[in-house]
């Protein structure tokens, strides 16, 4: 909470910040895709929402909590508390930002004319393992980054291949049947933008057999992560 | 759990780099199998201590004879490359006092924010953040933003929070503070009334009439070896022979 308090906190619009770059995003991909794309996906709009703003979410707490431990360089270096504490509050810092999008694209959902049903219910969850998963990526990122400072780069290509690579301003079904689905499929971002999509648009259920899987995925990556971490911590504030 | 400390045969090696090298030359290294190329010095060498539980060591030394690196290595900041740390009991590592602290919060809010880096319990720090405010005579300025407050204040609210860890064993590193008269008789009241405490203390310093005064062994550190173990006044008296 406190970082999210100090975040923004001397700009002139704030916490709003948050949301005018998703939404720039957003109002660009439309004019641009809107033609081509829009005509064969049902409410293109949401469909864009959904997808940038879970992107967003993604890319900008695992580049944030990824310099963490360097940017608080004093307490990673001098202080003995376990630093994955680090990590998870800047993860959470940024949960509110994604429940808050989450919110305003329901509204934008239903100024459009879509009528929310049951398994919207559903939707906490999705954001729950979205949520989960940057927390293990971030632990990973910002364990290597302290010792390979390239690794801000290198991902940073990555997030611009993700970007693209990731059906956010275009369907899946645009990617045929080829090796394109398949690597797109092999993004866990892929599968909860199809699953938050699925409650918010189709208003069904997606498959929970599915889900399961990938929730006990994401478990055993955290618990695998955190064991890294924690192996990785004893080094850190030597190679700080 | 009960405060004891036991070293044995401990080395630490630092690699002397003049930058940090790019990935590509760590990779270069890593291939070519010259990890150990890099220049290295022992910052402790063949250390072996025996701390008893509620015991009060000071460490004393030039700077760059090992003492930050010694309580770091305890404190499990630093991994050994030889020898064996064993460590019974809770611990708390300050180095330096304020560290975590954040400028645009409150005063208030920095006490929660400091306790809880140093493991005290949320319900705790609420009974006591009025007393920790008032010991460290920022009444007037509870809601008053940490940037706005002097070093000297700051050092005050930081030693007023920690006073109130509860550890078995202490690793201060140069933690101990100065400031006004009435503060340092504060603070030399404090650490009176630790000297018969169950804690076990290890203290680095250059203050050598402070460690007079609160340790009853000392350790003389030089060069990352140990130069003289034991009675306080008597390696006192070395190290101060030795700078003469």
């Amino acid at each position: 909470m406190t970082l999210l308090k100090l975040k923004d906190q001397s700009t002139l619009f704030g916490f709003v910040w948050t949301f005018l770059n998703p939404l720039a995003i957003v109002t660009i991909l439309f004019i641009f895709f809107r033609l081509r794309i829009g005509p064969q996906v049902e409410h293109y709009a949401v469909f864009l929402l959904i997808g940038i703003i879970q992107y967003t979410h993604f890319s900008n707490s695992t580049s944030a909590a990824m310099h963490v431990l360097v940017a608080m360089r004093q307490l990673t270096g001098n202080t003995i508390f376990p630093k994955e504490i680090l990590i998870l509050s800047s993860v959470l810092s940024s949960v509110l930002e994604l429940v808050l999008s989450m919110v305003i694209c329901l509204l934008f959902a239903l100024f459009t004319g879509l009528r929310p049903s049951w398994p919207l219910l559903l939707l906490p969850l999705v954001l729950l393992q979205q949520v989960l998963m940057v927390f293990w990526v971030s632990l990973c990122l910002s364990g290597l980054y302290i010792f390979i400072r390239d690794i801000d780069h290198i991902y940073h290509v990555f997030l611009r291949v993700l970007l693209f690579t990731t059906p956010i301003f275009y369907d899946l079904s645009f990617l045929g049947d080829g090796l394109a689905r398949q690597i797109a499929l092999l993004n866990p971002l892929t599968h909860l933008i199809l699953y938050s999509r699925q409650l918010i648009i189709s208003g069904t259920i997606f498959p929970l057999s599915g889900f399961a899987l990938f929730t006990l995925a994401n478990c055993i990556l955290i618990i695998l992560s955190l064991m890294i971490f924690r192996k990785a911590e004893p080094s850190f504030a030597e190679h700080i | 759990m009960d405060g004891s400390v036991r070293v044995r045969k401990l080395d630490k090696i630092f690699s002397i780099r003049r930058a940090r090298p790019t990935t590509f030359k760590m990779i270069k290294s890593l291939l070519r199998g010259d990890r150990g190329a890099a220049e290295k010095f022992f910052a402790l060498k063949d250390i072996n201590l025996e701390i008893i539980a509620g015991e009060k060591l000071g460490i004393v030394g030039n700077n760059g004879s090992g003492k930050t690196t010694l309580l770091k290595v305890l404190a499990g900041l630093y991994r050994p490359d030889r020898g064996r740390v064993e460590v019974s009991g809770r611990m708390a590592f300050l180095a330096g006092l304020g560290i975590g602290m954040i400028d645009d919060l409150s005063v208030e809010r920095n006490v929660f924010l400091y306790g809880t880096i140093y493991g005290l319990e949320i319900e705790t720090i609420r009974e006591r953040v009025q007393e920790i405010i008032d010991w460290a005579e920022l009444q007037d300025f509870s809601r008053a933003k940490l940037k706005t407050l002097s070093s000297g204040m700051r050092t005050r609210l930081a030693f007023s929070t920690v006073r109130h860890i509860e550890a078995d064993i202490f690793l201060l590193d140069e933690a101990l503070t100065t400031g006004d008269k009435n503060f340092k008789k504060k603070c030399e009241e404090y650490f009176q009334s630790q000297k018969d405490s169950r804690a076990t203390y290890l203290v680095s310093t250059h203050d050598l009439e402070f460690v007079g005064q609160f340790c009853r062994r000392t350790l003389w550190l030089h060069k990352g070896k140990i130069r003289a173990l034991g009675d306080t006044d008597k390696v006192l008296k070395l190290y101060q022979e030795s700078r003469a």
